[in-house]
């Protein structure tokens, strides 16, 4: 539950931050939009939101894989394993 | 259809979440970006194998080399004599299609003075890795 | 077993075999053999990028019709083939029935594809495996073109008619007391691939043959200089490859659904919803495929939809990875080599995903664009994901097929290489293509971020291949000398473990499957 609160904590931040800046449109330096900053900025920030959701994904397998081995000396046999019907 | 865990569905919803924020954000930006200022000065760049040929409003024309301005706005009018090629100033992140019977556009404002590369970024047989050219950008 | 080396079987009599198994069988041995021609291919193109300069090839057009020919031979010899032979070997078992719908059209699906992959390898056409017009038209040595042009129609009717075959015996031909909901994941993921295959794949046959007709003069369809139009080609190809890479896709993730659960020793945490995940993904597979030509100057409003209609496909397989996730929670797992590579391929194909929802976000489109952020991408797809769940699978059948055990400890030492050098060599990609370098180049100019990332995706290659021969080596190996398996239980994982209706190959002996 937490971790959903901390993701969307982030997601908000990054939609704000863009959002004020277009809101306060008048580009201080020249008169044109610098396409190269918008594109990567954008870049940067999907680039945040792939690395959080990731780290969530590859941290819970990589917990599940140790926890659940077979080989840990917690492993217990799964309700399953009686029954043979797998 | 027999996901009755509540997990899933939290989790499902979470999933749509970040893909619409990704959808509008980049709604938002390409809408920024394509907007073609008025006062941009036209560049017809021709693609041909192997080479890139521009010529510029007031009849210049240019070889393997395109001399701009800073700040100033170009839109760059993009076609082939031949095959797909794709003209890309990685620089500035500008790229696009040059397809024979047709023309493609995109602006751009280039705001750093400097020399950049040029390159084809579609495959057009032989020489395509070295379909080069060079971006001059005067000014200060 | 249909492959027992010590008691061997006159090959003749599973060349002209009409069952499932041994069919499958052809299909396995054919697809691994085009693996290591299209890697051999791979590596040298590896080689050749290591530094700038002529390495090992020394000119251009070889090194073009190298990539293109890799790009043709993994995707229409090693992946769809592979699939085939693992749907042909298990869905008549999983649906309880004798063989396939239609045994005789089975074998000739297969006999079509070695006179097709010969075409194609003979040929060595250099136009990309897109064939994108005009070039494929107007600048494309002959006969070269043509030949991939024949190969590829030769091999996609033989993907309709397998295609065919799965769906027929699937719906028709499963046991009456199977209600099509219970049927296991992996049929459904042969449902689901199978009848994208029928939809889609009628645009691209039509697409090669007015590719053909314009080569030939006698058309204009793609060539502006007789009035046609390059970019309905690009229509015509990704309305059927877009489609066509989840036809790739689904059944590895079926495969997946067959290992994780077995392995964890607990069922799928949600068999309804890998249907629902399955289904929805084969629909929404045909609503993105121009988000492959972005860069053809789309307007704004057709690169949108294409956008959505690529997002869409994303929850779909997230509520795979969920399931797979769910699955070994509270399990207890068996980490043999098929589970190592299962799991090791969940987390690629997320990795995978994430890099596909950046190029779809239309403004880094014109980052990533024919670059090697998009090789990267994709080869964590075929490689990563597919790759690696075909690859485990195949050691998950390896003692149904043989009745013998593969060496376990060469298949760790397999996994851990190919999984490390699929990690420096394709997440480098991703890296070196933000940086510029754009793909299909025989040479590179002297950029030293370019050169030393360059060298570095070559090392990943080569970290890939020493796998590869391990597995080559352990493979055959194990088929002749292996510890012969216990086949109630070859994994020891306990319970019972398989389908309750195996098959007999009517040629085998005893204990035949």
């Amino acid at each position: 539950m937490s971790k959903i609160f901390q993701l969307s904590i982030i997601v908000a931040t990054l939609c704000i931050i863009p959002t004020v800046s277009l809101a306060f449109a008048a580009e201080s330096a020249g008169e044109y939009i610098d396409r190269k900053a918008e594109i990567w900025n954008l870049f940067f920030r999907l680039m945040v939101v792939a690395f959080v959701v990731g780290g969530v994904i590859a941290g819970t397998m990589v917990w599940q894989v140790w926890r659940f081995r077979e080989s840990n000396p917690k492993a217990k046999p799964t309700p399953y394993e009686e029954k043979g019907e797998l | 259809m027999g996901h009755s865990n509540w997990a899933e569905w939290i989790y499902v919803a979470v999933v749509i979440a970040l893909l619409v924020y990704v959808g509008a954000e980049a709604w938002n930006i390409e809408n920024l970006i394509e907007h073609t200022p008025q006062d941009a000065e036209i560049i017809k760049v021709t693609a041909q194998q192997w080479l890139w040929s521009f010529e510029h409003e007031d009849g210049t024309k240019e070889v393997g080399e395109l001399h701009l301005k800073k700040d100033h706005a170009y839109k760059f009018e993009i076609t082939s004599k031949d095959v797909n090629h794709n003209f890309n100033i990685p620089e500035f992140v500008v790229l696009m299609d040059a397809v024979p019977g047709r023309v493609n556009t995109v602006w751009f404002s280039p705001n750093q003075a400097g020399e950049f590369d040029i390159q084809c970024r579609e495959y057009c047989g032989l020489i395509h890795y070295n379909m080069r050219a060079k971006l001059i950008v005067e000014g200060v | 077993m249909v492959l027992e080396l010590k008691r061997a079987r006159p090959v003749w009599q599973i060349m002209f075999s009409t069952h499932h198994t041994d069919v499958g069988l052809m299909y396995l041995i054919f697809s691994i053999l085009a693996m290591f021609i299209g890697g051999a291919m791979a590596i040298a193109l590896r080689v050749e990028l290591f530094a700038p300069g002529a390495q090992l090839i020394q000119d251009s057009m070889t090194f073009n019709r190298l990539f293109t020919i890799h790009g043709t031979t993994m995707i229409f010899l090693f992946l769809l083939p592979s699939a085939a032979a693992v749907g042909n070997y298990l869905v008549p078992i999983m649906v309880r029935y004798k063989d396939m719908a239609y045994p005789k059209l089975n074998a000739i699906a297969f006999w079509m594809i070695p006179p097709a992959a010969t075409l194609v390898w003979l040929g060595m056409a250099d136009f990309g495996w897109y064939a994108n017009p005009p070039y494929s038209v107007i600048s494309a040595p002959a006969p070269a073109a043509e030949m991939w042009i024949f190969g590829l129609k030769i091999l996609g009717v033989s993907s309709i008619l397998g295609s065919i075959n799965f769906v027929v015996t699937i719906l028709k031909c499963k046991h009456p007391d199977l209600s099509i909901g219970k049927v296991p994941l992996l049929a459904w993921s042969f449902l689901s691939s199978s009848i994208i295959v029928l939809a889609a794949m009628p645009t691209f046959a039509a697409a090669l043959l007015m590719l053909l007709t314009d080569r030939l003069g006698a058309t204009g369809f793609f060539n502006p200089a007789v009035g046609g139009d390059p970019i309905a080609y690009q229509h015509l190809f990704w309305f059927t490859f877009h489609p066509e890479v989840y036809v790739l896709v689904i059944p590895a993730i079926g495969m997946m659904y067959e290992i994780i659960p077995r392995f964890s020793r607990r069922p799928i945490f949600s068999h309804g919803s890998g249907v629902f995940a399955f289904v929805l993904l084969a629909i929404v597979a045909f609503a993105s495929w121009a988000h492959h030509m972005f860069a053809t100057g789309m307007t704004f409003t057709e690169k949108t939809v294409f956008m959505i209609g690529t997002l869409a496909a994303v929850p779909a397989s997230a509520m795979h990875v969920f399931n797979f996730l769910a699955t070994m929670w509270n399990g207890r797992i068996k980490f043999a080599t098929p589970m190592m590579w299962a799991v090791g391929g969940i987390a690629l194909f997320f990795a995978a995903g994430a890099g596909g929802v950046v190029n779809t976000a239309m403004p880094l489109d014109f980052i990533t664009h024919d670059s090697y952020w998009v090789v990267g991408h994709f080869h964590l797809f075929v490689f990563g994901t597919i790759a690696f769940g075909t690859i485990g699978f195949f050691y998950y059948l390896f003692p149904y097929v043989t009745g013998r055990m593969y060496n376990e400890k060469l298949g760790v030492v397999h996994f851990i290489l190919a999984f490390v050098g699929a990690c420096i060599t394709f997440f480098t990609q991703h890296i070196l293509g933000l940086f510029g370098m754009p793909r299909r180049i025989y040479d590179y100019p002297e950029i030293d971020t370019w050169i030393s990332m360059n060298a570095l995706i070559s090392v990943g290659a080569m970290i890939i291949l020493v796998g590869m021969v391990i597995f080559l080596a352990n493979l055959i190996y194990s088929a002749a000398k292996g510890k012969p398996a216990n086949l109630q239980d070859p994994f020891g994982l306990g319970g019972k473990y398989y389908y309750p209706y195996s098959q007999r190959n009517p040629h085998h002996g005893e204990g035949g499957y």
